[in-house]
């Protein structure tokens, strides 16, 4: 089978799980695939609107926003958790033990940026860092890519200018990517929020 | 980075996208309960990756809707919900009595005309596709098709869709109408 041939099912949510995954795969080798997706999933998108819409029970926002208040102080989930979603921007090796993405919406001075980061674990470990969406850092900063083990404790794994960055240390199964902003030289622990998150 | 507290984003995100992200997910799992499941699991998902929510001018409407979609087609298929009928047999919920949305009903007129214009046989796969949750191989099978058959039909009828619909332009509404 063409691994290309699947961008409309994979937009559509209708492959097979195990197509789904190295459909991922594929996607962070081509960049036809990502460019045809992008398209692709804006027409998917433009389908739910093509549902009817009957108001949700009140209980619903109530629920969610409990339990998001819940998780207020996880702020980077340190379960390991495992959903992907449609990445545009991802760089994968052919030979690597895992992928990770993620993406935020990030707030700034200027509007709205969508940043997406893909991290790529090779099978000793070491691991890739690629970020679409962040600007360069501003004057006297810089980003500070982190390792959290699951269950354990940031470490920091990097300083870098804005695109990619090879992560010092070795990324554990089930890991948390994230990466902060920082004063320059960057910092051993953060207190700052993270901009993206990747769970590999 | 805004001043603004994340869960009040957070509410302004779910007061905007929350009733479509609803539909979407009644509509695929056709159960008021799962339905309510997928949309909170995705908005929690949002909420445990995203650094900040950004209701305004953001593509956060595709972002949402495409994790409100996954997971109601993970619920779907998980249930084993499959239903014997035919999605024409086995209706949407009924408009009748729903007091839905202006922006929404014209949004969903506006899809539904689109596809309407669709061959037929491009209709039915993206529809027991996206609304149905059905899988290619799925659909290749109930359909008595050819795998091939059944991808090019996906292909065609999402690029048709695409020029039929151009951009969206959904963001752009939401500010004028909420």
């Amino acid at each position: 089978m063409d691994i290309h041939e699947l961008t409309a099912a994979y937009a559509l949510d209708a492959l097979e799980p195990d197509e789904a995954q190295a459909y991922e795969e594929h996607l962070g080798q081509c960049e036809e695939c990502r460019a045809q997706l992008a398209e692709l999933n804006e027409a998917a998108t433009a389908l739910a609107f093509g549902a009817v819409s009957p108001a949700p029970p009140p209980r619903l926002r109530e629920s969610i926003l409990a339990a998001a208040a819940a998780e207020r102080t996880n702020v980077i989930p340190l379960r390991p958790r495992r959903w992907t979603t449609r990445v545009l921007a991802a760089t994968a090796a052919a030979a690597c033990v895992a992928v990770g993405f993620g993406i935020s919406a990030l707030t700034t001075g200027g509007g709205t940026q969508i940043v997406s980061a893909a991290v790529v674990v090779a099978p000793d470990h070491t691991a890739t860092l690629n970020v679409s969406g962040l600007g360069a850092a501003p004057q006297g900063k810089t980003y500070e890519a982190w390792i959290i083990p699951s269950g354990g404790r940031p470490r920091a794994a990097g300083l870098f200018a804005g695109s990619s960055v090879k992560l010092n240390g070795r990324v554990p199964a089930h890991a948390v990517i994230a990466v902060t902003l920082e004063r320059a030289g960057g910092v051993p622990a953060s207190t700052n929020q993270p901009l993206v998150v990747a769970q590999t | 980075m805004a001043a603004r507290s994340e869960e009040s984003a957070l509410a302004e995100l779910y007061d905007r996208y929350g009733r479509a992200a609803y539909g979407l997910a009644l509509r695929v799992v056709r159960d008021p309960v799962l339905a309510e499941d997928a949309v909170q699991e995705a908005f929690l998902a949002l909420w445990r990756t995203a650094a900040r929510f950004v209701p305004e001018r953001s593509k956060a409407s595709t972002w949402i809707l495409t994790l409100v979609h996954r997971r109601a087609v993970d619920a779907v298929r998980h249930e084993q919900r499959r239903r014997a009928d035919t999605l024409e047999n086995a209706p949407e919920p009924s408009v009748a009595g729903v007091d839905e949305d202006a922006w929404l009903r014209l949004q969903r007129e506006r899809v539904q005309e689109a596809l309407r214009s669709l061959p037929d046989a491009q209709r039915e796969a993206l529809e027991l596709a996206y609304y149905g949750g059905f899988s290619q191989s799925e659909l290749a099978e109930r359909l008595g098709q050819p795998l091939g058959t059944v991808k090019s039909r996906m292909f065609a009828g999402l690029a048709r869709m695409r020029e039929l619909l151009g951009d969206p332009g959904t963001e752009v509404s939401w500010t004028s109408t909420s």
